[in-house]
């Protein structure tokens, strides 16, 4: 299989074509927006934090299929989880991401871990990851994540 | 050949000879400008301006006789009229900051367009909030083109500068500036006008067009990247504050008090970019040499293949159809992000620009966040444009 094929596989292709959690919600208690400043991509993560908990996570945008795809199975690695519990898996999905660890994944980041192929990709890291910032802003209170 | 003639065009990428389509954002550089820079750094390598040795001389010489070739190439009245600078964003930087800082109140009013680049708002929107003036816009339509029926209220007693894109970056769209220039010059408006576009494309004429500031960026223009000139009347830059202080632009120097070089270089503070400035030179004899009727005639014969060939990938719509445009082509495709279609073609060798290409509000207009843009050099070939459909084709396929 081609690195092309590879960044490219069918799992991301259908979380691009039928994302999960897409859309913004009716309700919501943080929210936080995501730009790229290199691309111009905009994520906006709407989500539902009861008791310490994450409820729901929605996100909306226009953005590429990878930066789609790893905000659909975001949403669904992320819901149900404690804030602390969702901070390790932010800090597990950075690890797979890192361009310097080489064959890391993560039985806890299920599908996610099929964006490993993107480090094959070093200028598109940063369109798997704004999402996940993206939460980590709105968890904080700040308006905006940057992937810079 | 011409293409024959940049090395760069040779290069391999991921195992496919390279088609390079993104020379809206950068230009290959000929064999004769890497050689120029080459000289100068194995044969001329000294200061110029300063010393009385033989290598300073030979090195001020080259350095000078770009200048010349660069006055040429946009047909100034005089070489001294001619700044260097890093590129068009120090060029529009340097106007805002000098000629107009000095003439600008509260409340005046700084035109520009919609198809104008980053680097044509920001400065002026620096300047606006230094000084109290009014960021004014010329509005375009869905064609990509400006549109000029108000120009009269939109050119006013408030206005005090107007600044204008020559060739749109992002659509090609090419601009009417003369007749821009002669509105504004009707009342009393001076005008500055980006050439990055149009200095590779078009036969750029200063006199002509009768703008008081032109500038043009070397490295879009097959020169190094970090060169430029900016060309203004003679008149404006004798009565213009300096930029910077420093060296090379000053004539004595005291504790108490300085006097000021003459023009150009009151604007060159310091140790220039010596090798750029003559790699520039080199670049405008190159494209003198060919002739721009020539290129201009190359583009047409471009511009229409692609445009017939774009037209027939299924679910692709060119953004920007002006019917003056140089050969760049905006487009989005139907289900796939431009960022994808970017890195898919690149594998197959094809680069192109993706995004919003500094243009951010031309793409709000449209309601896009970005494109995908192909932008064309004479050395382009019928032949490149069918590797990009074909990749396209296959980017298309992948999503299905």
């Amino acid at each position: 299989m081609s690195d092309l094929d590879q960044l490219y596989k069918e799992t991301i292709l259908a979380h691009n074509r039928n994302p999960h959690n897409y859309g913004k919600p009716e309700a919501w208690t943080h929210h936080a927006e995501g730009v790229n400043a290199m691309c111009g991509d905009l994520v906006q993560i709407y989500l539902s934090i009861e008791a310490d908990r994450l409820k729901s996570v929605h996100y909306a945008g226009e953005s590429c299929a990878i930066s789609m795809a790893s905000a659909s199975m975001m949403t669904e690695l992320s819901e149900g989880l404690s804030v602390s519990e969702w901070r390790l898996r932010f800090e597990q999905f950075k690890q797979l991401m890192n361009i310097n660890n080489h064959d890391c994944t993560y039985e806890e980041l299920g599908q996610a871990n099929t964006l490993v192929t993107v480090k094959k990709f070093p200028s598109r890291i940063k369109s798997a990851t704004l999402c996940w910032y993206a939460v980590d802003a709105a968890i904080r209170g700040l308006p905006t994540a940057t992937t810079e | 050949m011409l293409e024959e003639q940049f090395p760069g065009l040779r290069t391999k990428v991921h195992g496919k000879p390279l088609v390079y389509l993104d020379n809206a954002a950068t230009a290959q550089r000929p064999q004769v400008v890497l050689d120029a820079i080459n000289d100068y750094y194995q044969n001329h390598n000294a200061n110029i301006h300063r010393g009385v040795h033989s290598l300073s001389e030979s090195a001020t010489e080259l350095y000078e006789q770009a200048r010349v070739s660069m006055a040429q190439l946009i047909n100034a009245p005089s070489e001294k009229d001619l700044i260097f600078v890093r590129g068009c964003t120090e060029g529009v930087n340097l106007v805002a900051q000098t000629f107009v800082r000095e003439r600008v109140k509260a409340g005046d009013e700084i035109l520009i367009s919609h198809l104008e680049h980053h680097s044509n708002i920001v400065p002026w929107q620096i300047l606006c909030e230094q000084t109290g003036a009014v960021l004014k816009v010329i509005p375009m339509n869905q064609e990509g083109e400006l549109v000029l029926d108000d120009l009269d209220q939109l050119i006013n007693n408030k206005t005090c500068f107007m600044s204008v894109v020559h060739v749109s970056n992002s659509l090609g769209t090419i601009n009417p500036i003369k007749e821009l220039v002669k509105a504004a010059h009707d009342k009393g408006v001076p005008v500055l006008v980006d050439g990055a576009q149009a200095a590779p494309h078009i036969k750029v004429d200063v006199q002509d067009l009768n703008c008081d500031f032109y500038t043009v960026s070397g490295h879009k223009m097959y020169g190094p990247t970090g060169s430029g000139v900016l060309y203004g009347k003679t008149e404006h830059l004798a009565a213009m504050p300096p930029y910077h202080g420093g060296g090379e632009m000053i004539s004595k120097v005291t504790f108490d008090s300085t006097t000021y070089n003459a023009v150009p270089a009151k604007f060159e503070a310091g140790t220039p970019n010596i090798a750029g400035g003559i790699g520039l030179g080199a670049a405008a004899e190159f494209l003198l040499s060919i002739g721009l009727d020539r290129i201009a005639a190359r583009d047409q014969h471009l511009k229409a293949y692609t445009e017939a060939a774009l037209n027939q990938v299924a679910g692709l719509r060119i953004i920007g159809n002006a019917a003056k445009k140089s050969p760049v082509f905006s487009f989005v495709i139907d289900g796939i992000h431009a960022h994808d279609i970017g890195t898919i073609i690149d594998h197959h060798g094809v680069a192109i620009r993706t995004g919003h290409h500094c243009t951010m509000p031309i793409f709000q207009y449209f309601n896009l966040a970005g494109t995908c843009r192909a932008s064309l050099s004479f050395y382009n070939t019928e032949q490149d444009v069918d590797v990009l459909i074909e990749s396209l084709n296959k980017a298309i396929a992948m999503f299905a």
